[in-house]
């Protein structure tokens, strides 16, 4: 099927199975932030933005992806632009170790600050609450979105 | 889904009847995805996206509330108004689900339908007395929760017949209501769910629902516990009786999370638990 969606706020046009995985999709087309992880909906190192809400790419397939926006870490910053406050805030508080988790939580958290710019640590927590990370704990990631959104706040 | 060569968006669930009938056991239906996106199905060769036909709304309607099938538990979730409704059970039966990406996708059709052992919404509607309105090639017709959760949903629904919308009566009556879930953690699978609901008048509970999820194949009425309530001032003994009267009417099962007899005691403590918070709940209200 023609496959249009708009990726990174960008309009594009895919050739894809109308029953592809949506992870695999995204994978083929050099989008390697979105990661396999379980493949079941456990994990959300797969997590992508769907029109601005964080959903398993894993537990999609393409044709659900017609007509709509998706947003990858690829696409939280300008090309050339500085990284988003997110991504500052989670080197600056060493919220990162091998990383695998990072991009599903960046997206995460960037949906919920969408929405709550000042969240409490309770609502950072259950915003995360399907994004397992089994290096650092939770902790700096936890400061680290509170960071950013102090930051984006000003 | 490795045969599937098309996928159709209908605009209307009499589109949707449509090419379902035409298609039969080709067509499989996508909701929010979460468990169809694994059909492996040979036979599937016809995906048809629900999604994009609206029923995607909740509305208020004289003390009835009508909620689309395509209406994602978030959005139930942050409703301002479902807060209220019996307590705000639907709202905690709908938070239980999962980690917040499972909600920003499940469907409540999706949840109402592909029904689990350990699918909580379901628990929710069929205390809440919830109707299913259905839409299929013969027609439409609505059924009542004992009726709709009486076998699996997708052996109750018809071939190509779809679930449009759900509805909920409020109570005129003080009511209260409550659900409530055990599970190894935060976003994990239940062990044991209840949902109960209580109409009053006074301190006399005039009707009561009690639902039990979780132990067997589909969520059950704990009958003889709401026998020994309905009518009654509910209290602590009374209430105590009642779970004890739901763990002896529980048929647990063995899982890799936990026995069937722990399960049947935590029968007991959380209709108990829920017992209380309706009551407390109904007690705010009047
Ligand atoms: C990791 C994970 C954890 C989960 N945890 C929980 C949990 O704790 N509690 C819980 O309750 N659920 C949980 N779920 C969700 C549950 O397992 C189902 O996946 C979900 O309820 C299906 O809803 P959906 O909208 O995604 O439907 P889909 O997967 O899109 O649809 C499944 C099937 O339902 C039928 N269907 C859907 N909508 C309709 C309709 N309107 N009319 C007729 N038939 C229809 C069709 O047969 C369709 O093929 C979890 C899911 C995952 C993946």
């Amino acid at each position: 099927m023609d496959l249009q969606l708009t990726l990174n706020g960008k309009r594009v046009v895919w050739q894809a199975e109308p029953g592809e995985n949506a992870l695999d999709l995204l994978r083929r087309h050099s989008l390697s932030s979105v990661k396999w992880g379980c493949g079941e909906g456990d994990c959300g190192a797969c997590t992508i933005l769907l029109d601005g809400r964080s959903v398993r790419s894993c537990l999609l397939v393409a044709a659900q992806l017609q007509g709509r926006e998706v947003t990858t870490v690829e696409g939280i910053k300008e090309p050339a632009g500085p990284p988003h406050p997110l991504q500052t805030a989670f080197v600056e508080k060493g919220a990162v170790q091998c990383g695998y988790c990072t991009p599903g939580m960046l997206l995460s958290a960037k949906a919920l600050l969408a929405s709550n710019p000042s969240p409490s640590t309770e609502e950072v927590c259950r915003a995360l609450d399907g994004n397992l990370c089994r290096c650092t704990g939770y902790q700096k990631i936890i400061e680290a979105v509170q960071l950013a959104a102090g930051r984006m706040r000003d | 889904m490795q045969n599937a060569k098309i996928c159709l968006y209908p605009r209307d669930a009499s589109e949707a009847v449509r090419i379902l009938s035409e298609n039969g056991k080709r067509a499989l239906i996508l909701a929010g995805g979460t468990t169809a996106s694994a059909n492996e199905d040979p036979q599937v060769t016809i995906l048809v996206d629900l999604t994009r036909m609206g029923l995607d709304t909740i509305e208020w309607e004289k003390g009835q509330w009508t909620i689309g099938c395509n209406v994602r538990l978030d959005q139930l979730a942050q409703h301002p108004g479902l807060a209220a409704l019996y307590g705000g059970m639907l709202v905690e039966a709908v938070q239980a689900v999962g980690s917040t990406p499972i909600r920003n996708a499940v469907t409540l059709g999706g949840s109402a339908v592909q029904v689990f052992r350990w699918s909580d919404p379901p628990v929710a509607l069929l205390a809440m007395d919830a109707c299913f309105d259905l839409q299929g090639p013969g027609g439409e017709r609505t059924l009542g929760a004992d009726a709709f959760f009486a076998q699996h949903p997708q052996r109750v629904l018809n071939p190509a017949e779809i679930l449009t919308r759900i509805r909920i009566q409020e109570s005129e009556e003080d009511s209260g209501g409550a659900f409530v879930k055990l599970a190894k953690t935060e976003v994990d699978l239940a062990v044991v769910d209840v949902a109960v609901r209580l109409i009053c008048s006074g301190r006399r509970c005039t009707d009561l629902r009690i639902v039990v999820g979780a132990t067997q194949t589909l969520p059950w009425r704990a009958q003889a516990a709401e026998d020994l309530l309905t009518g009654k001032r509910l209290g602590g003994r009374a209430i105590a009786a009642a779970a004890r009267a739901a763990r002896e009417a529980a048929r647990c099962r063995d899982d890799v999370r936990t026995d069937g007899e722990y399960r049947a005691e935590m029968v007991e403590v959380m209709v108990r638990r829920a017992l209380k918070m309706a009551r407390e709940r109904a007690r705010q209200q009047s």
